[in-house]
């Protein structure tokens, strides 16, 4: 087990204590076809100014907060603010300049083209 | 019998910190979200706030379509339910199918009564919100001194 204890109390190293948001892991589904991958991810409450793609090195991040700005006082409450977070690798074959998202009841369904040279391609037999 | 009830709190609590434990133990592999050591939900996550006079129920609905959504309130039961048509694109080869719940119904019993003719509904980025007023008899009331 890596239980780490610290020395020093870490209420005594915080002298200003910022809120932190729980970070998940969104489900996703991931589809494949000749011409592109396809990713769904559920983010519920996240609104498209939040979300964000990143795709560097070859590694896709995706990130969307939730800010649900609650009314009144809570009875009970199973979901909060959160952040939605997770990494993926992307193969080279992927043509980074054309992945495009969209963002529809909560679900974010990311495009990923694939490039010309990755295609499946049907050679043509010429006879001798 | 107090004692006792903390006995059993404390056995929770180590269970509790026993399942985090091994939570912990996926969080740095890439597992699904859905494998873990609690009991899996299979209905959508819903937040209950009250306000004044009204009631307001907010639901995780990713991917839900109005149309695929039914609403059914009687005095002070509640009940969601709702079906998602399968999402999966034809021609494609699946890798990972993690948000597969397909249909769900949840009920909830409300604090209070509520004027049902004046319920209102909105689905938006996949979550619902039902502002619920209460009925005139359960609304809070000013009472003057004489």
């Amino acid at each position: 087990m890596n239980h780490k204890t610290d020395i020093v109390k870490a209420g005594e190293k915080n002298i200003e204590k910022t809120r932190t948001l729980e970070t998940v892991l969104p489900p996703v589904d991931i589809y494949e076809s000749e011409e592109e991958i396809l990713l769904f991810a559920d983010m519920p409450g996240v609104l498209k100014e939040d979300v964000k793609v990143n795709i560097d090195n070859g590694t896709l991040s995706l990130s969307g907060i939730r800010n649900l700005q609650p009314r009144g006082a809570a009875r009970w409450e199973e979901f909060g603010d959160v952040e939605y977070r997770r990494n993926f690798s992307v193969p080279q074959t992927i043509n980074v300049e054309k992945v495009y998202a969209e963002l529809k009841d909560g679900v974010l369904k990311l495009h990923l083209p694939k490039s010309e040279a990755a295609k499946p391609r049907l050679i043509q037999i010429n006879a001798a | 019998m107090l004692t006792r009830l903390s006995d059993i709190n404390r056995l929770f609590n180590a269970m509790d910190f026993f399942r985090n434990r091994l939570d912990s133990l996926y969080s740095d592999a890439d597992w699904a979200p859905g494998l873990r050591w609690s009991v899996e939900d299979r209905f959508p996550k819903t937040n209950l706030y009250e306000d004044g006079d009204l009631f307001e129920i907010r639901a995780e609905l990713p991917g839900i379509g109005k149309e695929d959504l039914n609403v059914k309130i009687q005095g002070n039961y509640l009940e969601i339910s709702g079906t998602k048509k399968s999402a999966s694109p034809e021609k494609y080869a699946i890798h990972r199918t993690e948000r597969d719940i397909t249909s769900f119904t949840r009920s909830f019993t409300l604090p209070a009564d509520v004027d049902s003719e004046k319920v209102k509904a909105t689905l938006e980025n996949g979550i619902l919100s039902l502002t619920l007023p209460k009925s005139e008899a359960a609304k809070p009331k000013q009472i003057t001194i004489a």
